[in-house]
């Protein structure tokens, strides 16, 4: 009896060794894990419980001058499977497909068992609700930004392109893309066991949303611009066509056309469409370059407005070369009479009397052979010879718009110039940024003078000049009911490329003009480049382009009728 | 012994305001979360249909339903200018 309690005694002490050896244990490790291994584990569960999410910006909006939305930014969805935890590869395939999304086998094949193979791009908010409703396991939804332009074609290379990421690459989107684009805020959550996340701090969305750019440009200018200029491109089957109209008073440039053009919103085919003619591209002006070589002779006093000059009966001896008009006038004509006509010997013994000297100077001083400062990206400067360079043709040619390459931007700019008095302006698209966070808004994009040019008395007399070209000369087709219009036309020869002359077969047709015409409103440039079928003369290809564009835009601007209907 | 008794309550009590308060919390972090993601979502839905509403208004379609309803730019001359 005795024995059995001393075995029963010396189990219970075993036991309780082994017991004690095991919590024992235990808390060693306990002490382990708690003191040594501390570190490590709190890294892992940090890891596991704790996100850092980068909460990607939505990028702001273009908007027009009445604050029509021309470029928005909208949520789409890349539609994904992941392949190792589908269950009924079947009914995820039907409902994707009743959803009007269809899984290429081979596709799923390339890429293998992954837990990542994208099947659809794009897909609206609307059909992710749908498949969501499904609940079907393996198929998971990633969420971006993609740039949408409602209006299509229009405005198209102002507003210009952006990657997939969202970074501008051409027009407004490239050149306010650190306004556009937006703060990326780093966010920081807590996941559950379940996976759940849980947040600790509500984001406003308008503080991550990139800046609106407002244009001074009005969509409906633009459109009315946009329609009769395609209208003509397609009549004449031209290379190129550039319109432009600008505000003479404060520079703001209130539509500005090039083609061909594209569809920002779709898959762009053609590179080369990216590129923006009217800033981009120089091309010789011919007789709308006229005015500047009478407006320098009339500032510098050398000629007066009521000097005659003598045509040389359409036939004139210079440097070698004959240099013809189309009119042969055997008698005394006035300044404004040599621009009615368009007479290239009238403005060739203006630009003499001149002198190369002064002539360069007020070329430069209307801003060609440099920068206009517009804010759009990728401006040319435009070709003009260095004056020490000049031959005894140089001045003659360049005093009717040969032998320089101006920009479509560059001479409505000198136009405007003109219109406004003899103040050159520096032309802008922008007029305003505003943060919609704070509802800061940025005033940097005011009207700015670059200098004055010529003064307000020459400025006048060069409009009457120009009103009359219209009235009595070769700008007669863009005359329009109503108003008074001043304007010059240009046809200007292109050089062959291969025989290295002036072509008899390619032309650019142009017309630029003022309404109303001693107080314009508008400025208005129209460029048909090559046109074919017919007629290639400015005054029948481009003269009656402006007349249509300028009839709705100053019936659409209110502006004043200055000319009594009789 | 009182004093124990009262001691030991307060400490309870202590642990159950804290506890009651970290689950407060949590909840409340949920409920933001979840406002959060109705937040985006609204944004969203109201994004598209501002553009919705845009690409219906684009001049160029309505320029083209004005056509097919016969709908013209009255003639010059056909306007009575009413002073």
């Amino acid at each position: 009896m005795k024995k059995n309690t001393k075995d029963e005694n010396n189990r219970k002490t075993v036991l309780a060794i082994i017991v004690l050896t095991v919590f024992f244990l235990l808390l060693l490790k306990l002490i382990y894990v708690q003191i040594f291994l501390h570190s490590k584990i709190n890294r892992v569960v940090d890891r596991m419980v704790n996100r850092k999410n980068i909460e990607i910006p939505k990028r702001g909006n273009i908007l027009d001058s009445r604050a029509n939305i021309l470029a928005t930014s909208v949520k789409r969805y890349t539609v994904f499977l992941d392949t190792r935890i589908i269950e009924d590869f079947n009914k995820v395939k039907t409902v994707l497909f009743k959803n009007g999304i269809k899984i290429k086998e081979k596709r799923i094949s390339d890429f293998g068992n992954a837990a990542y193979v994208p099947i659809a791009f794009n897909v609206n908010m609307d059909i992710v609700n749908n498949i969501k409703n499904e609940k079907l396991k393996g198929i998971g939804f990633e969420s971006k930004y993609t740039r949408q332009y409602p209006e299509g074609r229009l405005l198209s290379h102002i507003l210009g392109i952006t990657d997939c990421d969202g970074n501008g690459l051409e027009g407004i989107e490239k050149m306010y893309n650190s306004y556009l684009s937006g703060n990326y805020i780093t966010t920081k959550m807590y996941r559950d066991g379940l996976g759940h996340v849980i947040r600790d701090k509500f984001i406003d969305g308008l503080k991550l949303q990139g800046q609106n750019v407002e244009l001074c440009i009005d969509r409906n200018i633009q459109f009315i611009a946009e329609q009769e200029l395609r209208n003509a491109f397609k009549k004449y089957n031209a290379k190129k066509a550039i319109c432009i109209v600008q505000d003479p008073t404060e520079g703001k440039i209130l539509a500005m056309v090039s083609l061909p053009d594209f569809n920002s919103s779709t898959k762009i085919k053609n590179i080369g469409f990216l590129r923006n003619a009217a800033i981009s591209d120089v091309y010789e002006p011919g007789s709308t370059f006229k005015v500047v070589a009478i407006a320098a002779a009339l500032e510098t006093g050398k000629v007066k407005y009521s000097d005659k000059f003598y045509l040389e009966n359409g036939k004139f001896r210079i440097a070698g070369h004959t240099i013809k008009d189309d009119h042969k006038v055997k008698e005394l004509v006035s300044l404004s009479r040599i621009m009615e006509i368009s007479s290239n010997i009238g403005v060739i013994k203006i630009a003499q009397k001149l002198g190369k000297e002064d002539f360069y100077r007020y070329i430069r001083k209307f801003g060609f052979y440099s920068l206009t400062g517009i804010d759009l990206p990728g401006e040319a400067k435009g070709l003009l010879m260095e004056i020490k360079n000049w031959n005894s043709l140089t001045l003659p040619n360049i005093s009717f718009g040969q032998g320089i390459g101006v920009t479509a931007v560059q001479l409505i700019n000198a136009f405007s110039c003109i219109a406004n008095d003899g103040v050159l302006k520096k032309p802008y698209v922008v007029q305003k940024i505003e943060n919609l966070y704070d509802k800061t808004e940025s005033n940097i994009f005011k009207s700015k003078e670059i200098r004055r040019v010529v003064s307000v008395e020459t400025a006048r007399q060069l409009k009457k000049i120009l009103k009359n070209a219209v009235d009595f000369g070769t700008g007669k087709n863009a005359k329009i009911l109503g108003y008074t219009v001043g304007g010059k036309t240009g046809t200007a020869q292109k050089v062959d490329l291969i025989t290295k002359t002036y072509s008899t077969k390619c032309y650019t047709a142009s017309f630029c003009g003022m309404i109303p015409a001693m107080n314009p409103k508008v400025v208005i440039l129209v460029i048909i480049d090559e046109p074919k079928g017919g007629s290639y003369y400015a005054s029948s290809v481009a003269s009656p382009i402006f007349a249509a564009i300028a009839k709705r835009v100053t019936e659409y601007l209110g502006v004043e009728k200055d000319d009594i209907i009789k | 012994m009182y004093k124990s008794f009262l001691l030991i309550t307060f400490i309870i009590f202590s642990i159950f305001v804290y506890l009651w308060q970290q689950n407060i919390s949590t909840r409340l972090a949920y409920k933001v979360n979840n406002l959060q993601v109705e937040y985006d979502k609204i944004n969203s839905e109201n994004d598209i249909l501002r553009l919705k509403i845009n690409s219906i208004l684009s001049l160029e379609k309505m320029y083209k339903i004005a056509n097919e309803k016969g709908l013209l730019c009255p003639d010059e001359k056909s306007i009575i200018y009413i002073d």
